[in-house]
């Protein structure tokens, strides 16, 4: 089991949706998030004045998976939130070690 | 002499019911109805004058309360100047009046000199309230009492009053039981009975009723104290008010107390006290509950703003809106009785009673515009009714529900917390948002924004394609209405495009300059840019208290600055092409007088903004405007728009002409507001500025236009050196710079990228007197060519934008070093 966290752009979350969708993976949590890579923003100018925006509004995508989705999962989500771009995002891939269901206290496999 | 005979036998019929204790409000009556009568006859056999007059009883005369001493307060009035005819005509009056042994207080006055009503002398407007037309042309008094009953003079008649009575009650140690009471002056005796009955005319004359004494027991106790006062008159043979113990003995006598003399007095005093106390309570309460007149039939009580006179309100619906303006302007609520009267009666109105005329239809603009109280009071007007009422179309949504994941309220109430959040933000309700506030500063009609708020969801009675609904339902509200059809342009393009910035800046890849690009397509011009930006983020906040988050918050704002920028520093490489539909649409739509080819060289070739910024009427101003041009022809237009002056001039281009216009506008002190300057490719030049004239020396001076038209063309053609005339502006003690305020430096960005063809200069520094004539005049001298020019202001900051060439191309790096030097060298000097 494990935790696949993506970052992506925010116009690809309902992209990425679908796509995991597709590979049977419907539950999700989605954080607005802000941050940089290699991107590291830029400065924009308004009215003359410069104004930091080096912190990129960015949504993460968490998602739990069994072991032998996660290469599925992967590639749904690079898929769809591609663009070629710098600043296309991160995925992170992480172990689970247990998972439980807070409504029963069973304890689950995905 | 007859007259002087009446006079007489009145005085001596007066004088017998005094001594019989009937010395009251009948017998007053009938002496004052008998001085009427004398000088009734004095003005008919008084000389003619060459102009309309009239004698106006004052005072206790003009009560008809005239006692036996009194002076007879009068005043002479003439429709016109006041010439030796005139002068006749008084003597002829007055001399009688002395003859016949009255003390005549009299002012002699010329209708003119109403023409502005003495606000400062309240005492004299309290003397007006008693005023009554005796002998001559009463409609000249009645011409005053219409200002007199003005809210704005019965405010300060009532803090006059309050003033009066407070000093004269003081010389009595502010005690009504004194042992030799003035039954005219003391507290308690008759001034109060006529103060307590003054005030509750001017604010609302039901308060009487409400108090401990009412209206009967106040008559109760003036017929008591005029007959006393009617005693004295005679007893002292003159206007003496003073119960001396003497004089209590006799009056006692005379008004037929019962018992030995000392029990007559004591009888007398103790009805003297309870009338006294009774004055007393009545005026006490009159003064505390009296509620301020605030506006036109308004006042101001403890619970808040009401009618005075609910049949006139009832009658006159197009009045109902004023009364939620005055709340906001009193920072009150409206009373919770009158919001229940509203409700009974509001079905019985069709909506454009409410708007019958263009001033209300004005004033219900100016109503929306976003400020402290607008969302309380549109609260209050919906749930009485009346908002409903007033459009239709707004309550079809009254209550409405739409099951969604989203929404947490109706869509009523989402309608109206999305105005409530657009006036905290006008009012900097809340902190970190001050980026959003000052677009709301910048808005020229940001209560156009307000009226596509209100309309934005009403589309959602039904259940599909609400945005359609919503702007065919504000088109039939603006019709009826009878907006300017650039303010329908605008509210239509508002409500069609309302959720727009909010798709592209949480679903779309807002680092695509295309997304950009298409977006600046859309709204063409910064205002609505602006306005689209203000109407998505408090539509957003308004759906549940957490659907903007911080970060929406701040795409929605990088949306807005790359979209502000496109439009601001790149607009220069969109221009007006021969085919361009919306030019096409131009010609289709031209007037008679204008021609198709005069429409195409004018326009072609400038930024394609110029077709957004100006409706189509405009542009056809200015085609006309710029016919005809040769080398040094100036053609300007000054008019008045709303608040401010707009100048227009049409000209050919050469070096210095936009520093030389701005020179020649700040010379006479205007303050420019915002502006365009653009120029075509033929060299033809159109500025367009907005300004304030802050001397109003346009609006004071009937020559002003022509003096100020003769300057700038004697400045554009050379023969006025207009930076010597500035200096002698500048160097004026009105503007100069107050001691102790720090100026902000001036920020200046030079861009080479945005532009093809530019390079651009982005000015942001305090506004100033001749600010953009000095900036623009450094520009010129460094050989640029300045061929647009986006000027506006927020607050005290100004805001400019030149684009500028140097020999057609856009300026090398180490020009444009040297050029923002000499700029800031010139700001800081």
């Amino acid at each position: 089991m494990k935790l696949i966290k993506a970052i992506v752009r925010p116009n690809k979350v309902d992209d990425v949706k679908d796509a995991l969708g597709r590979v049977s993976l419907p539950g999700m949590t989605v954080t607005e998030v802000r941050g940089h890579g290699k991107q590291k923003g830029h400065t924009a100018i308004y009215r003359g004045k410069e104004y930091d925006v080096s912190l990129l509004p960015k949504m993460e995508i968490e998602v739990v998976v069994p072991d032998n989705l996660v290469d599925d999962a992967v590639a749904a989500i690079i898929t769809a939130a591609r663009t070629g771009e710098i600043g296309d995002g991160r995925v992170f891939v992480i172990p689970v070690e247990q998972s439980y269901r807070i409504r029963t206290g069973e304890r689950s496999d995905t | 002499m007859a007259t002087s005979l009446s006079v007489e036998s009145a005085r001596e019929e007066l004088s017998a019911a005094a001594a019989r204790g009937e010395g009251g409000r009948t017998a007053l009556r009938r002496f004052s109805d008998c001085v009427d009568e004398f000088l009734e006859r004095l003005f008919a056999e008084a000389p003619r004058a060459a102009v309309a007059s009239l004698i106006v009883a004052l005072g206790g005369y003009g009560r008809r309360q005239l006692c036996l001493h009194s002076d007879i307060d009068v005043l002479l009035l003439f429709d016109g100047q006041i010439e030796e005819a005139e002068e006749k005509r008084v003597r002829s009056i007055l001399h009688p009046l002395w003859d016949a042994r009255f003390s005549v207080g009299h002012q002699i006055r010329q209708m003119a000199d109403f023409a502005e009503l003495e606000i400062d002398n309240p005492e004299f407007l309290l003397a007006l309230l008693d005023a009554r037309a005796v002998a001559g042309d009463p409609t000249l008094l009645d011409r005053i009492a219409r200002r007199v009953r003005s809210p704005a003079a019965h405010a300060r008649i009532l803090d006059a009053l309050k003033r009066l009575i407070d000093e004269r009650h003081a010389r009595f140690n502010d005690t009504f039981y004194q042992l030799e009471p003035d039954v005219k002056d003391a507290p308690g005796a008759l001034r109060d009975v006529w103060a307590a009955r003054t005030i509750a005319a001017i604010t609302d004359p039901a308060v009487i009723d409400r108090g401990a004494s009412d209206r009967s027991r106040l008559d109760e106790a003036e017929e008591f104290l005029l007959r006393l006062r009617s005693i004295l008159h005679v007893e002292h043979k003159r206007n003496n008010n003073v119960l001396s113990h003497e004089n209590q003995e006799q009056a006692a006598r005379l008004m037929r107390y019962a018992g030995a003399p000392r029990q007559q007095v004591e009888r007398l005093m103790g009805d003297y006290f309870r009338h006294a106390r009774a004055v007393s309570r009545s005026l006490e309460w009159v003064r505390q509950v009296a509620p301020v007149p605030v506006a036109a039939n308004l006042v101001r009580s403890r619970d808040g703003i009401r009618f005075v006179d609910a049949d006139y309100a009832d009658a006159h619906p197009e009045s109902w809106l004023q009364l939620f303006q005055t709340a906001i302007e009193a920072n009150a609520a409206v009373t919770d009785g009158t919001l229940a009267w509203i409700q009974q009666r509001v079905e019985r109105h069709r909506p454009e009673e409410f708007f019958p005329r263009p001033v209300n239809r004005a004033a219900l603009l100016a109503f929306l515009r976003p400020r402290a109280g607008l969302y309380a009071r549109l609260s209050e007007m919906h749930d009485c009714g009346l908002l409903g009422r007033m459009f239709p179309e707004f309550q079809a949504i009254f209550c409405r529900v739409v099951r969604d994941f989203y929404h947490k309220y109706t869509v009523d109430e989402h309608t109206l917390l999305t105005i409530r959040n657009l006036e905290r933000l006008a009012t900097r309700a809340v902190k970190g948002r001050e980026r959003f506030s000052a677009l709301v500063d910048d808005l020229a009609q940001p209560e156009l924004l307000v009226l596509s708020l209100l309309f934005h969801d009403v589309g959602k009675w039904r259940d599909e394609d609400h945005v359609e609904e919503s702007v065919r339902m504000a088109l039939e509200m603006m019709r009826r209405l009878e907006l300017p059809e650039e303010s329908i342009a605008l509210v239509e393009f508002l409500i069609r495009h309302h959720t727009r910035m909010s798709l592209v800046a949480f679903r779309r890849d807002t680092e695509d300059p295309e997304i950009v690009r298409q977006l600046a397509d859309l709204v063409g011009i910064e205002e609505r840019l602006k306005m689209l930006c203000l109407l998505t983020l408090v539509d957003v906040e308004a759906v549940n208290p957490d659907t903007l988050t911080p970060w929406r918050e701040e795409l929605l704002w990088r949306l807005y600055v790359d979209t502000y920028n496109h439009l601001t520093l790149e607009y220069a490489d969109e221009r007006i092409e021969h085919e361009e539909s919306g030019l096409r649409a131009l010609i289709a739509g031209r007037p008679a007088d204008v021609t198709e080819p005069e429409i195409a060289r004018f326009a072609e070739g400038l930024p394609r903004r110029y077709l957004q910024l100006f409706p189509s009427e405009e542009i056809y101003r200015h085609v006309r405007l710029s016919r005809d041009m040769h080398p040094d022809d100036l053609h300007a237009d000054l008019k008045r728009k709303d608040s401010l002056w707009e100048l227009t001039v049409a000209t050919l281009d050469k070096p210095f002409l936009f520093s030389n216009i701005c020179g020649a506008l700040s010379s006479f002190g205007m303050d420019i507001a915002r502006g365009h300057a653009m120029t075509n490719p033929n060299g033809l030049v159109l500025d367009v500025f907005q300004f304030t004239d802050q001397e109003r020396f346009l609006e004071l001076n009937a020559s002003g236009k022509d003096q100020f038209l003769n300057v700038l063309g004697a400045v554009i053609s050379g023969r006025t050196d207009v930076t010597e005339r500035l200096r002698a502006r500048e160097q004026s003690v009105l503007y100069r710079r107050r001691a102790g305020v720090t100026p902000t430096p001036p920020v200046i960005h030079a861009d080479n990228q945005a532009s093809r063809r530019y390079t651009i200069l982005d000015l942001v520094a305090d506004n100033a007197l001749g600010l953009l004539h000095r900036v623009s005049r450094v520009i010129s001298r460094h050989g640029c060519d300045v061929d647009l020019v986006l000027i506006s202001t927020e607050g005290q900051k100004a805001i400019d934008v030149f684009h500028i060439t140097k020999a057609g191309a856009k300026l090398t790096d180490a020009a444009i070093a040297d050029l923002t030097a000499d700029i800031h060298r010139t700001l800081e000097a």
